[in-house]
């Protein structure tokens, strides 16, 4: 255990731990967008960035980003103190500039009292913000089957070549974790379209209903040992079998005991 | 060994679906109730119901499809728990669960299943006819081949 102080509080937590896990447990809001528990921290944002200090250091403090920094025995957090509050305006800020459209950027600037930004707007800009979530959750599920390209204001994310990405079995992992909702994709009927690769559904056995992609199961069962016939049938027709099953066992008990 | 186990009995279920009412409630999201983790299904025969729910496993297959290890085993309670904030919805665990009981709430959309109200589930209180119950049981071991 480590004990350090947030905010003027002497707080306990696990050794190796990330500060923004601690902030976050003590339930201090301090905005943060590229982190999430399925992947690794990545810093992208800066949003989460908290001033530090320690008794060993006299007269120094530095400015970290929380999600990336492991917590040290008597270090002294503050997670409002006046620059990083200036430091996240800014941030929030430039991020309007690239993003004026996007919900989330806007409430979390209105939250600092940015209301528009004082930089030229992007001339193409749009509601991808760069936080790399989609990014890392496809290498994390071991697809790896889009990844961020070119720099500066021409920076965005996108399978290769612009090109349907074959490695991509689309799980739509991507698009339910951006949190822009800016990685758009289609379901119609059996049909799914992401990322400019069309995939079929499989549709359940029995009621029709689509399920998951071809592409995604055959993935499961061939990495990670699931039958393949688990996934010919949709959870209700699955929850019914069961039902059936589990009924006429309890039918012999009834009749047994009649 | 005695350990506590969720012990569900069809032939005392009369479909009365109160335990589904206790599962939308006990998991409600912001105030609104959520989906029901648990289903009574018709059984096939007359007068028959039987009250669906995850069986927690011994080698799960939510928990093997789960590529970001968001699904594990609570050692205190022994049910296979689905950690919300690590999930990334990509539903491989819907569709991989062989009795369908990682379910898709549409509503809220999250992937929700039974966690055993941790370790005090709410639809055995309900349950009006004793059909769900919660109480230890002995759990003999199997002989080992």
């Amino acid at each position: 255990m480590v004990t350090l102080t947030i905010n003027g509080k002497l707080v306990q937590a696990e050794e190796g731990e990330m500060l923004l896990a601690v902030i976050e447990r003590q339930n201090i809001d301090i905005p943060s967008t590229c982190n999430h528990k399925a992947v690794e921290p990545y810093g992208a944002c800066r949003l989460c960035t908290v001033e530090i200090t320690h008794p060993k250091w006299p007269g120094w403090k530095k400015h970290v980003t929380s999600c990336l920094y492991p917590v040290e025995e008597g270090l002294v957090v503050s997670t409002h103190a006046p620059e990083v509050i200036e430091l996240r305006k800014t941030l929030l800020d430039l991020m309007l500039a690239r993003s004026p459209k996007a919900k989330l950027v806007q409430d979390m600037a209105a939250e600092y009292g940015v209301t528009r930004t004082s930089y030229e707007e992007v001339p193409d800009g749009n509601d991808c913000i760069l936080c790399g979530l989609c990014v890392r959750v496809c290498d994390q599920m071991g697809f790896h089957a889009i990844s961020a390209v070119g720099r500066g204001h021409g920076k965005e994310i996108a399978p290769p070549l612009d090109e349907p990405p074959p490695d991509c079995v689309g799980c739509l992992a991507c698009a339910q974790i951006c949190p822009t909702n800016f990685i758009k994709y289609t379901d119609a009927g059996n049909k799914r379209t992401i990322w400019g690769k069309e995939f079929e559904l499989i549709a359940c056995e029995r009621t029709g209903q689509p399920t998951i992609t071809k592409e995604f199961a055959e993935y499961l069962s061939k990495h990670r040992d699931i039958p393949e016939e688990y996934f010919k049938r949709n959870d209700l027709t699955h929850r019914r079998e069961l039902a059936a099953t589990m009924g006429k066992i309890s039918q012999w008990q009834r009749e047994e005991e009649e | 060994m005695t350990t506590h186990r969720f012990v569900v009995n069809p032939v005392l279920c009369t479909g009365c679906r109160t335990c589904e009412l206790a599962c939308s409630f006990t998991h409600s999201v912001n105030g609104k109730p959520g989906k029901s983790r648990i289903y009574p299904l018709d059984g096939g025969f007359k007068d028959l119901w039987v009250p669906v729910v995850c069986l927690q496993c011994e080698e799960a297959a939510c928990a093997k499809a789960c590529l970001v290890d968001a699904i594990t085993r609570n050692p205190e309670t022994g049910a296979m728990d689905l950690d919300e904030d690590r999930c990334v919805r990509c539903m491989a665990c819907v569709a991989a669960c062989p009795f369908g009981c990682s379910l898709h709430d549409s509503h809220h959309n999250l992937v929700v299943k039974c966690d055993l109200c941790g370790g005090d589930p709410a639809c055995a209180h309900f349950c009006p006819t004793q059909a769900l119950s919660y109480k230890p049981i002995e759990i003999k071991k199997l002989k080992s081949a």
